[in-house]
């Protein structure tokens, strides 16, 4: 794979398509071009084809920041019944565990163990399975004294993390904190009052992932860890076309988006950003505006 | 008193069997009606992973961009005539030897971004050369590793943990068709189970482990094992002990024994391996360069 020419790559496609779209003159094939040149050697007579010059579209990068999940998503109530269904299943067929390889006839360890172990049947197999089989209140006493006693030396009162954080608590929209099952991305809220993803543009000679590089270090500073995933971009956008006041076409805008992830430290935007914020991809429909969101929403993640 | 929806993970007492069921003429077990088959029985948190972040990164990665349809592959010449009723069924590989190395991976579509298929775990004994009984250490401890037993579940696939026999017979090494190892073979959920417990307990535990190290740059990259996106490595039989299933009570092993652990995965063709290394890095198992 040559990553080093991918500039050159995307940006011969990218003509290849306006090619494809615009004047006449650039619908004739590249043979038939070629042939023309080859008879103008030749032949003085014929007339020259040159393809006439548009505006060179302005080329920008952009980077759609992504924090990953951090914890799990929560199943939805059909997986939940499934996969209890199915592990019941399972503790239904499984091999008998060998409890004499793992645990020393007798030991707490397994007294604790064979305790746990009723319980989850139970859960399974309703109330009343193995009931019959604690018939000596006595040693079941004991055994539950003892596992209790094992607890406490082991310290095993810790306390599971809740599963929402503060931030989503207080809608604090900048924290990397909030909504830890989903994909968050980054927006920023420039001079325009418009939301986008953290964009530059790109300079003479410069590779298309450099400047990617350089213009989300220069607007979200440097306090961050991020890395760039691929040198391909992921995907482009063209704002509606736009006249200049003499009624001629300007020249053409185009943003190809790269995605990056963020591993460490926060955004500290710089003076020309507004604010910032850490959105999923429904939220940013509705800071966005319509011909931007319709351009962007395929590239972002649904999880 | 408020209505309350049953809880869908808690059951009530399985029916009452009104006929006995048929015995099985062989175990002389109650068989069912039908084959009760069990599936994935929890979500999987590395599985979810790959979906949500690693699957878009590395079709962004390891993405090649072709311009139009690919130009038909050259006609090399047959090393015999395929018409002559001579050499008709022979083995005919083309001029030069089979072109396996140098055939080129399928488009990059979103379709066959790079998957891990499977995770094979091998465990080669020697000492079961001389007595095959010392094999059973390496059997137990691959059983409580993967927790894998044949048709479990009712998957008639699973097959558990396998012996493995001597190929060929090499003069004072191996004989054919003996036991000298074991290995098991891991899908799904629990495959990513395995690797969970890889990266998490085993992996940081290792002393000095700084990471599985890469081939040289200068490596060949024709070779079957580059082009056919398998990763491989090994573990040195210290490492055995720090896998928490084998923790709780190493002394019930004969010994620690070393493993080599194959990631399977679906990319082919050339840059393959390169491929299923990132797909691999991306549960976390660390590659350096040898320096």
């Amino acid at each position: 794979m040559s990553r080093g020419s991918i500039f050159q790559i995307s940006s011969s496609v990218y003509c290849q398509r306006k090619a494809m779209s615009t004047g006449s003159l650039w619908s004739i094939s590249r043979p038939a071009i070629r042939t023309c040149r080859r008879t103008m050697a030749t032949q003085v007579s014929e007339p020259v084809l040159q393809p006439q010059k548009g505006p060179k579209p302005v080329l920008s990068t952009a980077v759609i920041l992504n924090r990953s999940p951090t914890i799990t998503r929560t199943p939805t109530m059909f997986e939940r019944a499934y996969y209890s269904y199915q592990a019941r299943l399972r503790r239904a067929l499984s091999n008998p565990f060998p409890y004499d390889f793992y645990f020393k006839p007798g030991s707490i360890l397994e007294t604790r163990f064979t305790m746990e172990e009723q319980k989850r049947e139970r859960r399974a197999f309703g109330p009343t399975f193995g009931k019959q089989d604690d018939y000596d209140k006595e040693k079941a006493a004991a055994n539950r004294a003892a596992a209790q006693q094992l607890a406490e030396q082991e310290g095993e009162s810790e306390e599971m993390m809740p599963r929402v954080h503060s931030s989503d608590e207080a809608r604090d929209y900048k924290s990397l904190d909030r909504k830890g099952k989903r994909n968050l991305y980054l927006l920023l809220k420039d001079t325009n009052d418009a939301w986008r993803f953290p964009q530059g543009n790109v300079e003479k000679g410069e590779l298309l992932h450099q400047a990617a590089q350089r213009d989300m270090h220069a607007e979200c500073g440097e306090y961050m860890d991020a890395w760039i995933v691929s040198r391909n971009p992921i995907g482009h956008y063209k704002p509606p076309m736009t006249l200049s006041p003499k009624g001629k076409p300007l020249p053409e805008q185009v943003t190809f988006f790269f995605k990056a992830h963020i591993m460490q430290g926060q955004c500290r935007p710089a003076e020309t950003i507004k604010d910032f914020a850490w959105l999923t991809k429904q939220e940013i429909e509705s800071y966005v505006d319509k011909h931007y969101w319709d351009g962007i929403k395929d590239i972002l993640s649904d999880h | 008193m408020p209505l309350r929806a049953p809880s869908v993970a808690r059951f009530g007492r399985p029916p009452a069997i009104r006929k006995p069921l048929p015995l099985s003429p062989t175990t002389r077990l109650p068989q069912p009606p039908v084959k009760i088959v069990t599936r994935d029985f929890a979500p999987c948190r590395l599985e979810d992973h790959y979906h949500s972040t690693l699957q878009d990164n590395l079709m962004y990665l390891t993405y090649t961009h072709e311009l139009g349809p690919r130009p038909p592959p050259r006609q090399i010449r047959l090393t015999y005539d395929p018409n002559n009723p001579y050499s008709k069924y022979r083995h005919n590989p083309p001029v030069g030897g089979s072109q396996l190395g140098r055939k080129l991976p399928p488009p990059c579509t979103p379709e066959n971004v790079v998957q891990l298929e499977k995770v094979q775990i091998h465990i080669m004994n020697k000492e079961a050369i001389t007595n095959r009984s010392n094999l059973l250490g390496t059997v137990m401890a691959l059983r409580a590793l993967t927790g894998e037993t044949e048709k479990a579940g009712g998957q008639h696939a699973v097959e558990g943990v396998q012996i493995v026999r001597g190929k060929k017979q090499v003069g004072g090494w191996i004989r054919k068709g003996i036991p000298v190892g074991a290995k098991v073979t891991l899908k799904g959920p629990a495959m990513y189970d395995f690797i969970g417990t890889l990266t998490e307990f085993v992996l940081p535990r290792i002393r000095e482990f700084q990471g599985v190290e890469l081939p040289p740059a200068s490596a060949n990259t024709e070779t079957p094992s580059a082009v056919s996106g398998v990763v491989s490595f090994g573990l040195p039989p210290s490492a055995m002990a720090f896998f928490p299933q084998v923790e709780v009570n190493q002394d019930a092993y004969p010994k620690m024994y070393g493993m080599h652990i194959h990631f399977v995965t679906n990319a082919t063709g050339v840059g393959a391996q390169d491929r299923a290394r990132a797909l691999v890095s991306g549960f976390q198992i660390p590659f350096v360069r040898r320096s």
